[in-house]
């Protein structure tokens, strides 16, 4: 969509299975709202970047096209920020979370590469997180994923997340969940 | 100059308005959160009359540079001029009314429209056109055909406001003493201030107002609204307001800033000690350059709103406007306010924390959202429509003996600048001209 993946060699059959595994697995913990053991499948070191998209001229890019490291970002969180977003959560006094809100998260695309660093594997997926709250409301919001997942001793984390969103402007209140 | 834009002819008053509102006993009705025909009359006698927020001056440093955004929900394009000066005008073509710039920010020598090419300088004026002989053959006049030009255009402190009314009061009459207040933000640094880069936009199904009043003079409903986040990011409850030994409420002509006195309750909601550090090294400076007691202010327990729709809250650094988009729409458009002088590191820190509390991903404006959608849905049945809400705590707070500029109130947890918010909304509705919009202001006009 907006990035230009790098040319890496293929992952093998078995490790896209796995991978693919995982993200399914994730999508799942989050539905069920299991945060602490989604918090569980990142990797300590985890960049969860989500940056404002951008309506700009072709020929005025910013540094990535339509987003900058720099500007505003929906997330652009590190480990303490996620679980301080999840502490919230768990609040009795979130009021906006009850009656709960109601998460489906669809992964698909998953594409799986041999990243350059050690033991890491550069992922694309495209997801659809559909939301509802209170009687009626339905918010739908899809996009594009980059993942850089680890193999470590606790098996796969995820340590790298980009997620871009086709739109300039947000077309709902808020993202009460993780993409 | 031709291609300043028409004003529009200003309608008679709604006949049954007296109805919705009655400040002096305290009420409202969600009547003004939910009617078509009360927010047609917003646009053109709010909208079309009141300066708005339109740029901030960091966002346009070199000739050329633009950004487009709206005025009501008119579309315009701000632009910095080869003498320094900045114009807006209409993003409309004056041939058939196509938008012409539909980039949100950029750089550029003009504007050249899609549908037949007319083509425009960055002062607006016509240049070309496709097929321009077959103008010429018709004895077309070019110079006055350039971009609507919007009436007045002016600036405190990088803040950029414009109006559409050539008859409006000048800005610095419009904000009156509210600038006294706003350096405490925005000029408490030699330098002043800048956005950091971009701007979040995401879309609310509340009324404008509901948002713009919550942040003109309602702190009420934070200790409890925002529980659940101060608990994320600070681990404990939301600093109790009504325990502050010295707190304000202060509007003029709509406009409205409440505030504390503990210079960082606001900034710790972020959660980075090194922000609350920065406050606490500037301080002294400020203290020099704005005295003591604004010093107190920088990023204390607080917010304000701009009349009619823009908004920040010290500290957590996050400047917005509430763009109508109908009477239960709006879009709403984030930026991110950092003192130019600050270190990188502070401005990243900023960045970052105005997003994970007051932004669509924010944990505190998850909770707001809520609310205010919902201030506006029941007022979709007639019946709830038409009752009374209260909006009365602090009837009789006014301070008469007081140093400080503009309309002073006693105490922030206090509905005095929601009132005097409301009331400058329904005097303009009344009101066919300037003129008729009575001064209600008590206060001091200027600071001693
Ligand atoms: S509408 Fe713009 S050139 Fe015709
Ligand atoms: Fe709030």
């Amino acid at each position: 969509m907006f990035t230009k993946t790098p040319d890496l060699p293929i992952a093998s059959m078995e490790e896209l299975f796995e991978l693919s595994a995982f993200l399914h697995k994730e999508a799942r913990l989050l539905d069920e709202e299991r945060f602490e053991e989604w918090l569980e499948m990142l990797h300590e070191e985890i960049h969860y970047w989500m940056p404002g998209i951008e309506n700009r001229r072709r020929e005025n890019p910013l540094k990535e096209g339509f987003y900058d490291k720099d500007h505003m970002a929906y997330f652009d969180d590190r480990m303490r920020d996620l679980q301080r977003r999840v502490a919230r959560f768990r609040q009795p006094s979130a009021w906006a979370e009850n009656p709960a809100t109601r998460n489906v998260h669809i992964i698909s695309n998953v594409e799986a590469f041999i990243a350059p660093e050690a033991d890491t594997y550069m992922v694309c997926s495209t997801f659809t997180s559909i939301r509802s709250r209170g009687l009626d409301e339905e918010y739908v919001i899809y996009g594009r994923r980059y993942d850089r997942i680890q193999r470590t001793e606790g098996g796969l984390k995820l340590l790298k997340r980009l997620i871009l969103i086709p739109n300039a402007t947000l077309s709902c209140k808020n993202i009460n969940t993780f993409l | 100059m031709s291609n300043i834009i028409k004003t529009l002819d200003v309608t008679d008053a709604l006949p049954n308005l007296k109805k919705v509102c009655n400040l002096d006993e305290g009420r409202i009705s969600g009547e003004i959160f939910y009617s078509q025909e009360i927010y047609e009359q917003e646009l053109e006698k709010v909208f079309a009359r009141c300066w708005l927020f339109v740029a901030h001056e960091s966002q346009l440093v070199k000739t050329g540079d633009y950004i487009t955004t709206t005025m009501g929900e008119d579309e315009v394009i701000v632009v910095r001029q080869k003498n320094g000066s900045i114009k807006v005008f209409l993003n409309a073509c004056p041939h058939r009314g196509n938008k012409v710039c539909f980039s949100e920010s950029g750089s550029t020598r003009g504007f050249i429209c899609n549908y037949h090419g007319w083509s425009f300088d960055t002062a607006g004026n016509l240049v070309g056109q496709h097929e321009s002989g077959i103008y010429e053959a018709s004895e077309f006049d070019k110079s006055k055909w350039g971009l609507k030009e919007v009436a007045q255009v002016d600036s405190y402190k990088g803040l950029v406001f414009a109006t559409f009314d050539p008859e409006a009061p000048s800005l610095k009459e419009y904000l009156g003493p509210m600038t006294w207040y706003l350096d405490a933000l925005f000029d408490n640094q030699e330098g002043g201030t800048e956005f950091v880069g971009g701007c979040i936009r995401s879309t609310y199904e509340c009324n404008w107002k509901i948002a713009a009043e919550n942040f003109v003079g309602d702190i009420l409903h934070a200790g409890w609204t925002h529980d659940s986040a101060a608990r994320a990011m600070l681990g404990g409850a939301v600093a109790k307001v009504s325990d502050f030994p010295e707190s304000y409420s202060v509007n003029w002509n709509g406009h409205g800033y409440e505030f504390a006195l503990d210079t960082v309750g606001n900034v710790a909601v972020l959660g980075e000690s090194k922000l609350n550090r920065y406050v606490h090294t500037i301080k002294p400076s400020v203290a020099e350059r704005l005295g003591e007691f604004r010093s107190n202010m920088i990023a204390s327990v607080s917010s304000a709103t701009i009349f009619p729709n823009f908004s920040f809250l010290p500290g957590q650094n996050t400047v917005r406007v509430w763009q109508p988009r109908g009477p239960n729409k709006i879009e709403l458009f984030t930026w991110v306010v950092v003192n130019k002088s600050a270190p990188e590191e502070i401005k990243e820190m900023w960045r970052k924390g105005a997003m994970m509390t007051f932004s669509p991903t924010g944990v505190f404006e998850m909770d707001d959202g809520e609310n205010w959608e919902y201030c506006t849905k029941t007022a979709k049945g007639k019946v709830t429509a038409k009752q009374d809400l209260f909006v009365g705590l602090g009837m009789d707070t006014l301070l008469e003996e007081t140093p400080l500029p503009g309309n002073v109130y006693e105490g922030q947890l206090n509905e005095a600048n929601s009132r005097a918010f409301y009331q400058y909304w329904f005097d303009l509705l009344n009101a066919k001209s300037w003129t008729e919009v009575p001064n209600r202001n008590k206060g001091k006009a200027e600071a001693e």
